[in-house]
């Protein structure tokens, strides 16, 4: 039926919305995650994308993760000479997380993530309607 | 006789298919909130689509084993030309307007199974059933 494909839609939806959630959470959770030699690279800031892509099991198209990348902006340097991975000048080098993107990536993938909800909520409305129509 | 040659009963029949698959759109619009490039899709407007109902020139599916062609439904879909914004990672979704649009649907299906249910009540009655 059509509107089972509108209820598998949506659930991809919100599947890849909660994916996006746990990069947000992992990024957040490493904010201070340092390197523990001197001049060691840090936690490195993950990226998440998605593409429409054909779901052969579903007969459908929908939404899909297709990449857990990493974002190659520099690290920021902080002066901290007595940090185990501080360089021969004293500097370390910090994740490059910005907790304020972060916030707001949330704040889009927790919006996306509702609306796909209350898509799902109005498909299933017509689903029993169609069906109470028999009685 | 054929429910179907009743005129309610079909254009009820139409009308739903159609809201059918301009629901499996709006959800993969709003699915596709953050895809870069993702352009909104929309079917063009029932009045306009009623007309393709009819066998105005449209392929028809005669083997239920042929494929079922791209447009995968009963209404061709519109063309959405210009966005009204977009981001810079060039996704037109405006999830207001798909909420707007997906709560019109929600209304017209009720409307639809209402009168349809209201129709068939009526039949009830001339058969002597109450």
């Amino acid at each position: 039926m059509d509107l089972d494909r509108a209820l598998d839609i949506s659930a991809r939806g919100m599947d890849v919305q909660s994916t996006r959630l746990r990069v947000i959470a992992e990024n957040l959770a490493n904010q201070q995650s340092m390197g523990s030699t001197p001049g060691a690279n840090p936690y490195r800031r993950k990226t998440i994308s998605f593409a429409n892509t054909m779901d052969r099991q579903l007969g459908v198209d929908t939404v899909s993760v297709k990449q857990i990348g990493s974002d190659s902006a520099e690290f920021p340097l902080k002066f901290d000479p007595s940090n185990p991975a501080a360089d021969a000048k004293g500097y370390v080098k910090t994740p490059n997380v910005n907790s304020f993107v972060e916030v707001m990536d949330m704040r889009d993938a927790q919006q996306s993530y509702n609306a796909n909800l209350q898509v799902l909520s109005t498909t299933r409305g017509m689903l029993t309607r169609t069906i109470e129509m028999l009685k | 006789m054929d429910a179907n040659e009743i005129g309610l009963f079909s254009l009820a029949d139409k009308r739903l298919a159609y809201l059918d698959q301009r629901q499996i759109l709006l959800a993969k619009d709003i699915a596709n909130a953050s895809t870069p490039n993702w352009r909104e899709q929309d079917l063009k407007p029932f009045a306009a689509a009623i007309g393709s109902f009819s066998d105005a020139g449209e392929p028809v599916q005669t083997n239920p084993m042929h494929l079922a062609g791209t447009s995968g439904g009963v209404a061709q879909q519109d063309r959405m030309l210009r966005p009204a914004e977009k981001a810079p990672d060039g996704n037109a979704v405006s999830l207001q307007d798909d909420m707007v649009k997906m709560s019109g649907n929600d209304e017209a299906h009720e409307l639809v199974t209402d009168l349809y249910k209201s129709y068939l009540g009526m039949f009830g009655t001339a058969f002597g059933r109450s």
